[in-house]
């Protein structure tokens, strides 16, 4: 058992703060207004979400002290410009996200929703009227967003949706149903994806409007702290000014699940680096026949690979924002790199949990919740098999979502 | 009125310190930040300016690295920046007479300053800079409400808290302050990379950057510990008390 | 050479660290003169042994802790080094004599022999800093790190009135908050588990912290089933705590528990399983129920100098 001290006493076993694994230095190519707002994002993760999430998890809850403090640190809409956004780059948006999920995928979710998928709609489509009553206030998190695309009879194929929208006399009336909405039951407004004469368009449907209902979606093993809710529409009347003007199409939606899916290739890293941490520091303090169990070959093993695949998922995200911000991107780009870092996040949440031996199943160590999130994370903004054909079509020309030729 | 923040870069309090060559090893420190009690004087100043309409003064003496303290600083609202460049060891006397000099320049009538730094642990700069500029002093401080020119503090005694008033100009030292810290916000760290910095070396503002009487420093590690040890039964509790005092010096 | 001791103030008789000043003074050869701001103890001050001189100063600004206005009535009186105990007031006043005098401060050290050769904790115990300094400086010593001089002196004492005016002032005193310390700050704290039995025996682990000025902490088994405080919790979904000292009381010492306090630079365990984890990063463990051993503990404390 002397070991055990010995090792505590030489400082091999050491409890200093986060210092996020980075073996390639990558974050050395930050800038340092980048590498400034990692350590803000970072700290506020250390003393406002990591004590509070096992908790908010249990009692399913997204607390409110989450919104405002992201609202006050300004990091909503991070690459948007003008309309009180902050106007920072693809790269600090990726690291805004990767920060927000070490903490938990549910932070990260929630930014993502409010900042690329209900914010930037309505900055890159909306009319000037609708920016300057909406953005300002959802960049503070004063008023907060949410997407409504999916529907429960069509996840990845969104083109065949069902839900209609018509005109009548000043406004329009929606019907039909959207699920799987992060935020939605705490939404001040939604951004509604719906037909108008067979072809898609944005509305944009606030929390009161008659006919709309946004009810709590229950029973999660995923995302347990970040609300998820049915987003209902039964005849449903809107303004006519609820229209977004810019966008007709699928071109719409995907354009904001583009950006989405980018700061999920940073999140995915966070995750990963949380997992890994982790497991690096159970190894070196658990015992087993005399000696920590980091010195024996297996678990040296899975750390190595660990370590390996971190890194190149930082190495993918980091070229990736780069690509973001000089406009050199093509949307399979975006999915390679979401499918790779999600998937090897998953993969090494679930040997973290290896070797941690049955403590890992405990929410005294993030892994398990991780790994849960994750499958959330794998299927959500695309599942990994719809990237895939993404980047079958890319390289063959051809096609594999639909048996049409 | 102007308050002047006297600002620390220190290792992050969770960071390992590393010694070689009798010298804390710089480079395996991966985060710097400002001392935790400057920050709650830094956040006393803030309100000040909320309040009262001052003018937030950052003050930081150091190498080259301190001036991301500075900017870390505006981050949260300084208004400006003062960096006094020194690398190396300094005596307590001139680097308080270097401060008082800069506090001086700004034409500050209230100085905040934590109550110790976290790397030295030292907490003499507040009371010597006070006493170079004749000012009062009030220590553990907690909390400040300003009004123009005049001050009421919360402080720490052996007795307990008091309220004290104090007129400016003053220096107060900050315990745990009562207020809790501002998180910065994006936007601000965008606009503090562009703040202006005032430089100034120990020549500029006259100070003869001696170490004082001292003729020797080293750093090393604590000793080590003896190997654990134990006792059998409650009546060992007073030998383990003493040896808390004697060997471990804890209580 | 000559040291001037900087006595603690004290409503009635002497603080316990002058004695121990009196003996690093002795340690350092020479004569001793003490000082005493306000307040009255010069007659005890006079009778330890190795004490030439008391000077007792009176005057308005000694009526409440003003170190600007102390220091400057002081500074005729001072000669050679100056000692100090490393009190929160007598390092603030220990600078302000230094400032005043133009001389360096050397705070807190905990070991102090001729030459002058100091040595001082810094980075929070993670480093000591060994110093040479010339005898014109003021120090600072930190309490009991020095074993206290003997009585058996009978040193002249003298008095002094200062004019000096006091420039802050004391409004009311606010009873102090029965505010507990927070485990993520304290320097020494102590810590029960599930073999404390019940939640109400947190009580004597307050006892105890009050007499050592000590955070309470408490294991995640006690917390969720006794409905602690979620702040107390030490361990992996807790603080990770570096106090200088942390007594564990009833806990095993589950990996869990572990990981938020081996890195304390002392630990002591108190539990009456000698195969219990928590003994092997205990650096003083007892094995006894804490029943007997705790209260054995604390008059043990409350019977130190």
């Amino acid at each position: 058992m002397r070991t055990l001290k010995g090792l505590y006493l030489s400082g091999c076993i050491d409890i200093m703060g986060y210092e996020a694994l980075d073996f390639y230095d990558v974050d050395s190519l930050l800038t340092d207004e980048e590498r400034m707002i990692r350590d803000v994002v970072r700290d506020w993760v250390d003393s406002s979400v990591i004590p509070k999430i096992e908790n908010a998890c249990r009692e399913g809850v997204f607390l409110d002290e989450w919104r405002q403090e992201i609202g006050s640190m300004g990091i909503l809409g991070a690459p948007l410009k003008g309309y009180g956004c902050p106007g920072l780059s693809y790269t600090a948006y990726g690291v805004i996200c990767r920060e927000l999920e070490r903490g938990d995928s549910g932070i990260r979710s929630f930014a993502s929703v409010q900042g690329s998928l209900a914010m930037y709609p309505i900055w890159d489509f909306g009319s000037e009227e609708q920016k300057e009553r909406y953005l300002p206030k959802m960049a503070t998190g004063e008023l907060i967003g949410c997407f409504g695309l999916t529907e429960p009879d069509y996840g990845s194929n969104p083109g065949d949706m069902v839900t209609k929208a018509v005109e009548d006399g000043d406004g329009f009336v929606l019907n039909g149903a959207k699920m799987w909405i992060t935020n939605g039951t705490i939404a001040d407004l939604a951004i509604v994806w719906a037909k108008l004469d067979g072809v898609i368009r944005g509305f944009i449907v606030e929390k009161d409007d008659p006919g709309f209902s946004a009810p709590e979606m229950k029973g999660k093993h995923s995302l347990k702290a970040s609300v998820t809710s049915e987003l209902v529409f039964q005849d449903c009347r809107i303004p006519k000014d609820r229209i977004l003007p810019g966008v007709k199409g699928l071109r719409g939606p995907f354009s904001c699940l583009n950006n989405a899916r980018y700061g999920i290739s940073w999140g995915a890293v966070g995750s990963a680096q949380a997992c890994y941490d982790s497991a690096r520091s159970y190894a070196m303090s658990r015992i087993q026949f005399d000696h920590p169990i980091a010195a024996y070959q297996l678990i040296q093993n899975k750390l190595a690979w660990m370590l390996r695949e971190i890194t190149k998922a930082q190495l993918l995200a980091y070229h990736l924002g780069e690509k973001k911000d000089s406009g050199t991107w093509i949307p399979e780009h975006i999915s390679l790199a979401k499918m790779n870092n999600v998937d090897i996040a998953l993969e090494i949440a679930r040997v973290s949990r290896d070797i941690h031996g049955a403590n890992g199943i405990l929410d005294e160590y993030p892994v398990m919740r991780h790994m849960a999130n994750l499958e959330s994370v794998k299927t959500y903004e695309g599942t990994h098999d719809i990237h895939n054909l993404i980047l079958g079509r890319h390289i063959t020309g051809i096609q594999a979502f639909t048996r049409e030729a | 009125m102007k308050a002047a923040v006297l600002i620390k870069q220190v290792p992050d309090t969770t960071a390992k310190i590393d010694i070689s060559g009798g010298e804390v090893d710089e480079s395996g420190i991966a985060k710097w930040s400002i001392s935790p009690y400057d920050e709650y004087a830094l956040e006393s100043a803030l309100q000040m300016q909320k309040d009262v309409g001052a003018t937030v003064v950052a003050i930081t003496l150091g190498p080259d690295r301190a001036s991301k303290s500075l900017v870390d600083a505006a981050a949260v609202g300084a208004d400006e920046l003062v960096h006094i460049s020194h690398e190396g060891a300094i005596g307590s006397f001139a680097l308080q007479t270097a401060l008082a000099e800069a506090v001086k320049r700004v034409g500050a009538d209230v100085v905040l300053a934590g109550k110790q730094a976290a790397d030295t642990n030292a907490g003499s700069t507040a009371s010597g800079v006070a006493k170079i500029l004749n000012w009062p002093c009030v220590g553990l401080v907690s909390k400040i409400d300003a009004s123009e020119g005049e001050f009421e503090a919360t402080r720490s005694t052996v007795a307990g808290l008091e309220r004290v008033s104090v007129s400016s100009p003053c220096v107060f030292a900050f315990d745990k302050g009562e207020d809790k810290l501002r998180i910065p916000n994006v936007r601000g760290i965008m606009m503090a990379k562009k703040k202006p910095v005032q430089k100034h070396t120990m020549a500029d503002l006259e100070v003869d950057a001696s170490n004082g009487g001292i003729t020797e420093s080293s750093v090393t590690y604590p000793p080590q510990k003896p190997p654990g040890q134990k006792f059998e039964g409650a009546s060992s509790a007073p030998e383990v008390v003493s040896r808390l005092r004697d060997e471990a010096n804890v209580i | 050479m000559t040291v001037t001791i900087i006595a603690e103030q004290q409503q009635e008789g002497t603080h316990p660290t002058l004695a121990q000043m009196v003996s690093a003074a002795k340690g350092l050869g020479g004569t001793c003169k003490v000082i005493i701001p306000g307040g009255s103890g010069e007659q005890e001050a006079s009778n330890i042994s190795g004490v030439d001189k008391v000077m007792k100063m009176t005057g308005e600004c000694f009526s409440s802790f003003d170190s600007q206005s102390w220091s400057s009535s002081m500074k005729n009186s001072i000669e050679g080094t100056v000692l100090l105990a490393a009190t929160p007031a007598g390092r603030e006043l220990g600078a302000s004599i230094a400032a005043e005098l133009g001389i360096s401060v050397i705070q807190d050290v905990t070991s102090i022999s001729p030459g002058i050769k100091l040595e001082r904790p810094v980075y929070s115990g993670k480093a000591i800093e060994n110093l040479t300094t010339s005898e014109n400086c003021v120090i600072t010593i930190r309490p009991n790190s020095i074993e206290a001089a003997e009585m058996g002196g009978s040193a002249e004492i003298t008095s002094q009135d200062s004019t000096e005016s006091i420039r802050l002032a004391v409004l009311e005193a606010i009873a102090k908050a029965s505010e507990k310390i927070d485990v993520s700050e304290a320097d020494i704290i102590i810590s029960g588990g599930r073999g404390l039995g019940d939640a109400s025996n947190f009580e004597k682990l307050e006892e105890v912290a009050s007499t050592l000025g000590a955070a309470v902490g408490a294991s995640r088994a006690v917390v969720d089933e006794w409905g602690l405080p979620h702040s107390m919790q030490v361990g992996q979904t807790g603080k990770t705590v570096t106090p200088a000292l942390y007594i564990a009381v009833g806990i095993s010492g589950a990996i869990q528990h572990l990981a938020g306090m081996r890195s304390s630079r002392y630990i002591v365990a108190i539990n009456k399983d000698p195969d219990a984890p928590i003994f092997a990063v205990a650096d003083y463990g007892i094995v006894a129920s804490w029943e007997d051993a705790l209260p054995a503990m604390h008059d043990a404390i409350k019977a130190l100098p």
